[in-house]
């Protein structure tokens, strides 16, 4: 057993994190925020050149077959830095599911651009139940003709407007679970994008899909056989969220152990305080607490292991702990950090749009209650030992 | 990152639980069980087992090789912490965790020839005496002397809340020998042995219903040989010692079984009312309590692997420690609230919950909140050891 990173992964992690923060300004990180597309192509192209945006895939598309423990090392250094970026839409999201579940063919075709940082591919899934179960699915993805046609309404559809295509969750059947990916052209008749106004960096969009048809090869996997794959995909999508918000954190304390260095009040640095010690010392706490289970969710699903356990767990923890150590951050900072101009507003409201991604605190924590009702062996993460039933 | 343990780790998990489930059967349970002692088992029990552990090479596992250890990482060791607090074994305290680490790290070579191969063996037992009636928290405030006499130095003074020292063989005692210079920087530190003339053990009782002791030294002659590391340097000593302290406290078992117990609990089918687990809430409750002890718990592997790899973890001692012990006293709260009116009831009384083990624990681990590595006293460490802040 070994729970540290090695040396290979902790140089990944300090580059990218030297990388990002000197990147963007945080002025210019603002006015992204006002953009249509929200990030900046050319750090997109330069994370692409570093081999970030790749690292994942296979070196057959380009990529260095890294693992998704990698992957979260990355985020988290650009969550620290609070860089915009279509990771999530491209890589975690689209890219990852047409590795899991595409032909050769759609896989030949994007994998090696994504890698490239040539192609922003993106996918829509959420409607506005808001939730992340299948039964949630309205949109409908019929036959028609030689292909289908496409009807409904998705939301939080990440960097939409960026995208070269959209992968599509619809309902193909009446079953609950029968639910089919299409592949959309962005540029579709038929497809209506609009920007939904968020907190956080991320460019987030509603898209409605009006009677849109679709070739019989824009399918992605089997023809109902969708599920699965997004099931992945939203756990996937936790774990490497859990990461961000331990960026986010990290970041957090930071600026506030600076600050409360240099601060003074009644004559002394205010972190020379008690009260603004034992803040920091329980902000620190936390965040390493949640720095392990997001590296431990993100690492056992790389590994191929079940990983849903430990994703749940990192994300329930990370969406309250993060978000309440950025509440204490302002705490210590007082007036100051108030203004926008003082970096700390951009961690603030990151949180707030990490914490309900994927799945917020109190969606894990269900997802925990189930396994607990369902599978006590997966909930107790395989535990060595039986339980003490003597007692009772 | 590896989230498994090894074959050869899995392998030795399994004996340290087979060595514990055979030795700690119902039977010896009944015999030996005793919750007026601090750990529920009886001294001489507590005494018998250590020489087993020492005789199946567990004391000793991760010592160096050179002082009769077996040189395994700090992952068995914490493998076998785990273990050992998960199934409430006794023995798992200072004498066999960090005064040995501290001999060794700090220890003459004669005191290490002397005493390691018999504490390896768990042949010794020790008490740790630092606090005093007005040394608490202020450790370097204490007054207990030791003055130089020849070859040896005479103890006067008085220790208190001195845990096990009914049964030790030794004491590790922080002495003033230069009561003129400042506070941290006039400290020495003895090996004293128990049964030279002029000590003397009081008992007092403890809210959670085990003795705790004071120990008086009256003249006590102990020669400058039981001296750990130099005059006058006893502060380097302490906070040696205390780093390994907060390592040995750390495991991850206790948590792990507060839990289960809990779960067990819930799972019982209770007559008329059903199941605790069918309840949203409690589920709710438990899969909170889950959260916090899977984190408790890598931080504790986290702590083991730092070792393992040869970095020197310090402040990070003092936070697995809190993380620990913050989850244990968070599980004993919520162990009152779901037992709802069985939580009151007395270990042996009639329709006691849980053998009554949480009501005892819930009084018991109140010491987690202020003693050796309290809440308040880690958070100040944490904050200014580990993060730089001003004090
Ligand atoms: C069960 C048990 C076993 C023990 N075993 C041993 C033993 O074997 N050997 C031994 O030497 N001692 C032992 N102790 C004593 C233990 O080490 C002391 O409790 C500890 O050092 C704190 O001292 P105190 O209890 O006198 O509290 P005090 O130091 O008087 O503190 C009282 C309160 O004030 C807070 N406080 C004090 N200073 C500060 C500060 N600077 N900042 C913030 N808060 C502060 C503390 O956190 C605490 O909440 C034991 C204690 C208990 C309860």
């Amino acid at each position: 057993m070994d729970i540290t990173i090695d040396d290979d992964q902790r140089l990944l992690r300090d580059t990218a994190l030297a990388f990002a923060q000197k990147a963007l300004t945080p002025a210019r990180i603002r006015e992204l925020e006002t953009t249509e597309h929200g990030f900046d192509a050319k750090v997109w192209r330069q994370m692409a050149e570093m081999g970030w945006v790749g690292a994942v895939f296979p070196e057959q598309y380009g990529g260095s077959g890294a693992g998704l423990l990698e992957l979260a090392l990355i985020v988290e250094a650009l969550g620290q830095a609070a860089v915009p970026s279509p990771i999530y839409s491209t890589v975690v999201e689209a890219g990852l599911l047409l590795l899991d579940a595409g032909s050769p063919a759609q896989r030949e075709n994007y994998l090696p651009r994504i890698a490239a940082g040539d192609a922003i591919m993106t996918t829509a899934i959420t409607e506005p139940g808001g939730g992340l179960a299948p039964g949630e699915i309205r949109t409908s993805i019929k036959p028609a003709g030689n292909g289908f046609t496409v009807n409904g309404t998705k939301l939080f559809v990440r960097d939409a407007g960026a995208a070269e295509g959209i992968i599509c969750l619809g309902r193909s059947g009446d079953g609950e679970n029968d639910l089919t990916l299409v592949i959309v052209p962005r540029d579709a008749p038929g497809l209506k994008l609009r920007r939904l106004q968020a907190a956080g960096g991320e460019a987030l969009w509603e898209a409605i899909f009006d009677n849109m048809t679709v070739d019989a090869d824009a399918i992605v996997g089997e023809p109902g056989g969708a599920w699965p794959h997004v099931a992945r995909l939203q756990l996937r999508g936790a774990a490497l969220k859990s990461a961000e918000l331990v960026g986010i954190g990290q970041a957090s304390l930071d600026l506030t152990l600076s600050y409360s260095k240099t601060r003074i009040q009644f004559e002394r640095p205010i972190g020379s305080f008690q009260g603004v010690q034992h803040h920091c010392a329980e902000m620190y706490r936390d965040l390493e607490v949640s720095r392990l289970l997001a590296w431990q969710a993100a690492a056992s699903l790389g590994e191929g292991l079940a990983g849903d356990r430990e994703t749940a767990i990192a994300k329930a923890k990370t969406s309250e702990a993060m978000p309440a150590v950025t509440r204490t951050a302002h705490q210590v900072h007082g007036a100051i950090a108030y203004y926008r101009d003082y970096p700390l507003e951009l961690y603030y409201h990151r949180a707030i749009a990490a914490q309900a991604a994927y799945g917020d605190a109190g969606h894990h924590r269900r997802a925990l209650a189930r396994l607990l009702r369902e599978d006590l062996g997966r909930f107790r993460g395989d535990s060595p030992h039986d339980l003490p039933v003597h007692y009772v | 990152m590896e989230l498994k343990l090894t074959v050869d780790e899995a392998a030795f998990r399994t004996e340290v639980r087979h060595f514990l489930k055979r030795e700690l059967t119902p039977e010896v349970w009944q015999a030996h069980r005793d919750l007026n002692e601090q750990g529920m088992w009886t001294p001489d029990f507590t005494k018998a087992f250590r020489r087993k552990l020492g005789a199946a090479g567990y004391i000793g596992m991760g010592w160096p090789k050179e002082y009769g250890g077996g040189g395994r990482s700090r992952v068995y060791q914490a493998i076998f912490w785990d273990e050992m607090e998960y199934h409430r074994a006794p023995g798992l305290d200072r004498s066999i965790t960090y005064v040995p680490n501290a001999i060794m790290a700090l220890g003459s070579e004669a005191q290490k020839a002397d005493l390691l191969p018999k504490m390896s063996l768990g042949e010794l037992s020790w008490f740790v005496g630092y606090s005093e009636p007005d040394a608490g928290s202020d450790l370097a405030s204490l007054k207990t002397r030791a003055v130089e006499d020849g070859d040896h130095f005479v103890i006067t003074g008085q220790k208190s809340f001195s845990s096990d020292a009914h049964m030790a063989d030794y004491g590790w005692i922080a002495t003033r020998t230069d009561p003129t210079s400042s506070k941290h920087r006039g400290l020495s530190m003895f090996i004293v042995d128990m049964t030279l003339p002029g000590v003397t053990v009081t008992k007092y009782p403890t809210l959670a219903g085990w003795t705790h002791h004071a120990v008086h030294f009256d003249q006590v002659r102990v020669p400058r040989s039981m001296m750990v590391g130099e005059l006058h340097q006893g502060w380097k000593v302490v906070m040696g010692a205390i780093d390994f302290e907060r390592a040995a406290l750390s495991g991850a078992g206790l948590v792990g079984y507060q839990f289960d117990r809990l779960l067990a609990w819930c799972m019982q089918d209770r007559e008329g009312a059903g199941r605790k687990l069918d309840d949203p809430l409690v589920q709710d409750e438990l899969v909170r309590l889950a959260i916090e002890a899977e984190g408790a718990r890598l931080m504790s592997y986290w702590l083991a692997s730092l070792h393992a790899k040869g970095f020197k973890p310090q402040h990070e001692t003092s936070l697995a420690l809190l993380v620990k012990r913050e989850t244990a006293r968070r599980l004993d709260v919520a162990g009152l609230e779901l037992l709802g009116p069985f939580a009151p009831l007395r270990t042996g009384s009639p329709w006691a919950a849980l053998e009554g083990e949480v009501e005892v624990e819930y009084r018991d681990h109140l010491y987690f909140q202020f003693a050796a590595g309290g809440f308040d006293i880690t958070r100040n460490v944490v904050a200014t050891r580990g993060l730089g802040l001003p004090r």
